[in-house]
């Protein structure tokens, strides 16, 4: 070949040598005996691991930071770094710290640390949700007490340390005290030893924990984003564990168990009450009647759903009495058009939504069905583009209490309130619900608000989600969590 | 003729060179921070766009589920310090990043410094080696045809100018993800996902590689057989020059055409491939692009843009000196004889063939009912009452395949139709040096999408538009890189000699020579731009949800691919019947 061509072929075949560096950090080799377990989570961390974000969910499940209280399955709080507390008046409570509790890096856990971890929170600009807007407080009452204050009273108040949001991390981590960084600063049985930005993170098991060693020496943590990569690592053999598997791709899954834990999460068809078709609650009901949830959960969820009841299903409602819904009379939709608007980020919502968009045409709507992904819908779906929105929301949220999905979603001045519902009754009995203190009536007036507000035709129940996590059959100790915060925990082995 | 039409010729160079010597460095600056500032500008103003309050995206980045209660986003905007208008706002970006201030990222608080190179790292690895596994694929590919061209012959090369054309037509998404299922889950061979070695390479650069390959080696098998035509080919075999020197040199000749198509591929897959990086997780700049435009997290954005769109310019302006370097001395005024090749015979029979195969499927589809849902039948596998298989809703594989033909092959053989025109006439008139085609080549589509999505509003349309606002490029820089070897022709130097006008050239001289070769890249680029018009549909770009156009059937049944092969395998054989039968249609006379 001549000069020149020699050169463009050298140009070409040096490129990829020149650039051959630039792969993404590998985790470092480990020299510690024991099982190592290979996990993958659902989503790469957003904020390098700051728990004033969806981060703090990724360092709970790694089993890398504890909060001051859990929530046991009835979603009621349980000793975790506080071994108890008592309430002092209707806005402040005092908490007993474990005493045996010390960070990663070595300090102990005292009052000092945990007062500078809430303070750190409620000044993070937004505070976590579940504290935002409170005006929290802590002070030390002596080394291992603490007293939390709010402004206004509040019945939820032990409930909202458990949010994710508010671990608590050594004073180290707060060098920054708007990003908190939890490398080598949590309490948890594993320790944060690297992150490698969005790529992955190396656990090591922390033996001084202080429930005991964990069974593991460490976990290698990965954040595959697209859940076909985790179902194709799992089957392949190179994940013991990966959460949030799309139900298309469970039956293949042969090698595997599948954990299916059914969330506090309702899937539900909203109609926008504010202007449109279903503006007339005639069209409402004749909607509500149009619908069968069954074939969608049979078909599109292979069964791997529960059909809603209600807004809440039934361990939430726990035997309380569900009051009757009265819808009114259905009017002839005589072909009537409306735009039903769903988004690909949960891959079941458009098969979901198709097969809801065919109910109602049968019944004589004209559909057009609308998808794409949430970060470009959701402004539309708030500002009532769309005449339906067929969505998924956590109705317990970061305190385990249905009042606040209430608030947010059926109120006038609802934040997050797709069916753009404004009635004057379900805003009082609201209101009334939020101030009660015992868990089992604030239930009990959210079953009132739930009967209120689907006579109104506003929502349409369909189902409740469930979560998949699945994992070899080595595998065993992993916690069930119905708030999807707990994954791995002193008891979690691999065998060989 | 008259001395006043000859003069433009002959004093042409040395009347330019003076200004060439000044601008030498100038002009590439001023392009190049010109563009980075235009398009750090589109970006800036994204917001005001969408209309989307970036408060709101980058809470909705940070936090899913999170109630965007008015405290809450005054709060954040407080934080973000968010810009009064989209243009004081770039500018003062463009100042911080002049002095290497690239400022942090509205999502994660990081610094951009810290995000955007280490994903243009990895991207350039894949994209780099995917490039250059392309050239290799492409240059397989053409050798039958080199050989017989260093025999005199013009025809031949059939078995790998269909494979070639057939891979040319395959979505990248689904090798990737049928590379995973048999290689790395089925035979255990590689690693399914993540990228911290060479092993990782492989699948992610062959699913990239063999549509790539398959489509420079279609264009170099071309410019084989137009070369074969060239007297000089005669003459050196007449004169006994080794068959393997004849072969080179004309594989080196055919190569001058396609070295800026391989650049333009290298970039364009720089910025481009999010969809390969999230099958394999590869934390490559695609993704970063593409989640950073979803949160109008603008610094990483206009970052990540203005890299891609400096490197574009500079792969841009690499492609044409490339191609003047390959040309070497031949390049200057009757160096070259570009002549046109006797069609290849028998193509056209076949090519017939394949349509009417095609044309029988869609019509068998198309007394079907597409629409008709029967969750019972879900995944159904092919029988009499569905013999092509039934989809997740049970709805008939073979009626949708009918129903999807129009919209898909309808619209992408419009559009390929339209971006012929313009890229041919961009590139016969455009200046030889990188310009608007790079910046735009360079530019993530998310970024043009969004832009698209806000002014069309989410629509058919607005698909097209962005598709054909990047389906032009390859074309026009073939048609630049013909036009340029046309010009350095003997016949051309001759008429303009002769005094013949600039329209008499382009008539008589330039489109005989370029146009059946571009024309050919066209088509074969139909399947492409079909499965393009699908990928934005992410954005709401695009078909509506339930329509049955191919590209957006492959992606919703690619998630089935091992449960019900046949959602995948009948739109994809449907773009491989067309992508062959396009590759064999006649151009020539």
């Amino acid at each position: 070949m001549s000069r020149p061509a020699v050169r463009v072929a050298g140009v070409l075949l040096a490129l990829p040598a020149l650039l051959a560096g630039c792969f993404a950090p590998a985790a470092e080799e480990s020299a510690g005996s024991g099982q190592r377990l290979a996990l993958a989570l659902a989503f790469p961390p957003v904020a390098a691991l700051s728990p004033f974000s969806d981060d703090a969910a990724l360092i709970t499940r790694m089993g890398v930071g504890e909060t001051l209280v859990g929530l046991d399955e009835a979603g009621e709080p349980a000793p975790l770094l506080a071994e108890s507390w008592s309430r002092v008046d209707d806005r402040t409570v005092t908490l007993d710290l474990r005493d045996d509790v010390q960070f990663h890096d070595g300090t102990p856990l005292d009052a000092e640390a945990v007062v500078g971890a809430l303070t750190a929170a409620a000044a993070a600009a937004p505070a976590p949700r579940s504290i935002d807007g409170l005006g929290l407080s802590a002070r030390a009452v002596d080394e291992d007490t603490v007293e939390v204050r709010v402004a206004e009273p509040d019945p939820l108040l032990v409930h909202r340390l458990a949010a994710p949001g508010l671990v608590v991390l050594a004073p180290s981590a707060y060098a920054d005290p708007a990003a908190p960084d939890p490398v080598g600063a949590g309490t948890g049985p594993f320790e944060l030893t690297e992150l490698r930005g969005a790529s992955g993170a190396t656990l090591t098991a922390d033996a001084d924990h202080w429930a005991g060693a964990p069974e593991l020496a460490g976990v290698d943590v990965t954040f595959p984003a697209d859940a076909a990569a985790r179902t194709a690592g799992l089957r392949a053999g190179e994940l013991d564990v990966a959460v949030n598997l799309p139900i298309a791709q469970l039956p293949m899954l042969t090698d595997t168990e599948v954990l299916s834990v059914p969330l506090p999460r309702l899937v539900s068809l909203s109609l926008d009450t504010a202007d449109g078709p279903f503006a007339d609650p005639g069209l409402r009901a004749a909607a509500v009647a149009a619908i069968d949830p069954q074939p969608v959960v049979d078909a599109v969820y292979e069964g791997r759903a529960d059909v809603a009841e209600g807004l809440f299903d039934d361990d939430t409602a726990r035997g309380l009495d569900r009051p009757a819904v009265t819808l009114p009379p259905a009017a002839d939709p005589a072909g009537t058009s409306i735009r039903l608007a769903t988004y690909s980020d949960r891959p079941e919502l458009p098969e979901a939504a198709a097969v809801l968009a065919e109910q109602l045409r049968q019944a004589g709507f004209t559909v057009e069905v609308v998808v794409a992904e949430y970060a470009a819908l959701e402004t539309d779906l708030l500002a009532g583009t769309y005449d339906a929105v067929l969505a998924s929301r956590l109705y317990l949220g970061d305190t385990g209490d249905p009042v606040g999905y209430l608030s947010a979603d059926l109120t006038c001045e609802g934040s997050y309130n797709l069916a753009r519902l404004c009635d004057p009754a379900v805003d009082a009995a609201v209101a009334e619900a939020a101030t009660l203190t015992d868990p089992e009536q604030r239930r009990a007036a959210a079953l009132r608000i739930e009967a209120q507000v689907l006579s109104t035709g506003a929502v349409v129940p369909v189902l409740h989600e469930r979560t998949h996590t699945g994992y070899a059959p080595t595998v065993s100790g992993l916690a069930v969590d119905p708030f999807d915060r707990l994954l791995l925990g002193t008891q979690t082995t691999v065998g060989e | 003729m008259t001395a006043g039409r000859v003069r433009p010729v002959a004093p042409a160079r040395p009347r330019r060179t003076p200004g060439r010597l000044r601008s030498g460095l100038l002009r590439p600056a001023l392009t190049g921070l010109g563009a980075v500032a235009g398009t750090g500008l589109l970006v800036g103003a994204l917001p005001w766009l969408s209309g989307d309050d970036p408060a709101r995206t980058v809470l909705r980045a940070r936090e899913v589920e999170r109630e965007p209660d008015p405290a809450t986003l005054d709060a954040l905007r407080e934080q973000l310090d968010l810009p009064a208008d989209p243009v004081r706002g770039t500018l003062s970006w463009l100042g911080r990043a002049v002095s290497g201030d690239l400022g942090t990222s509205w999502v994660s608080g990081q610094p951009v410094a810290e995000v955007v190179p280490p994903a243009l790292g990895v991207s350039a690895t894949l994209a780099g080696t995917a490039a250059t596994v392309a050239v290799v694929l492409a240059v397989l590919f053409a050798s039958p045809a080199v050989r017989r061209a260093a025999d005199g012959r013009a025809d031949g090369g059939g078995a790998a100018g269909v494979l070639a054309a057939a891979l040319a037509a395959l979505p990248e998404f689904v090798l990737a993800v049928l590379g995973v299922a048999v290689v790395a889950v089925g035979w255990g061979l590689l690693p399914t996902s993540g990228f911290t070695g060479p092993e990782h390479l492989v699948l992610p650069v062959l699913a990239l590689a063999l549509p790539a390959g398959g489509l420079l080696g279609r264009v170099l098998a071309g410019a084989v057989r137009e070369t074969a035509g060239e007297a000089w080919v005669r003459t050196w075999r007449a004169a006994g020059v080794s068959r393997a020197a004849v072969q080179g040199a004309i594989a080196r000749r055919a190569l001058t055409v396609v070295v800026p198509q391989v650049l333009l591929l290298l970039v364009g897959l720089l910025g481009a491939g999010a969809v390969i990086e999230a099958v394999f997780d590869v934390p490559g700049l695609g993704r970063v692009a593409l989640a950073g435009a979803l949160a109008q997290d603008l610094p990483v954005v206009q970052a990540a843009v203005a890299v891609l769109v400096l490197l574009g310019l500079a792969a841009g302006g690499a492609g044409v000196l490339l191609h003047r370097a390959l040309l070497g001395p031949a390049g200057t005024d009757g160096g070259l004889s570009p002549e046109l090749p006797p069609p290849a015979p028998g193509a056209g029979r076949w090519a017939a063939g394949l349509l009417a195969v095609l044309l029988l499927a869609v019509l068998a589809g198309v007394l079907r009912d597409p629409a008709a849902q029967d969750l019972g039948d879900r995944l159904a596998a092919p029988s009499w009452a569905h013999p092509l298989g039934a989809d997740a809703l049970g709805r008939d594989v073979l009626a949708r395949f009918g129903a999807g033909a129009l919209p898909s092959v309808g619209l992408a053989l419009l559009i390929s139709a339209v971006v012929l025109v313009t890229g041919v006439a961009a590139g016969l008139l455009g200046r030889e040096r990188a310009g608007l085609a790079d910046v735009l080549n360079a530019l993530p589509a998310v970024v043009v999408g969004i832009a698209l999505a806000a002014v069309a509003g989410p629509s058919l349309a607005g698909a097209a538009v962005a598709v054909s606002l990047v389906a032009w490029i390859p074309l026009a820089v073939h048609t630049r890189t013909l036009a340029a070897e046309v010009r350095a022709s003997g016949f051309h130097l001759a008429a303009r000699t002769s005094g013949a006008g600039r329209w008499h050239l382009v008539r008589h001289h330039l489109l005989p020579v370029v146009l059946p070769p571009v024309g050919r890249h066209a088509l074969l680029r139909v399947p492409q731009t079909a499965l393009a018009l699908a990928g934005l549909s992410f954005l709401g770009l695009g078909a509506g949800a339930e329509s049955p156009e191919w590209g957006r059937s492959l992606a919703d049944g690619v998630v089935y691919l091992e449960r019900a092969p046949w959602l995948v395998a009948v739109p994809a054989a449907g773009l491989v019947l067309l992508g062959v039968a396009a590759g064999l249609v006649r151009t020539g006379r």
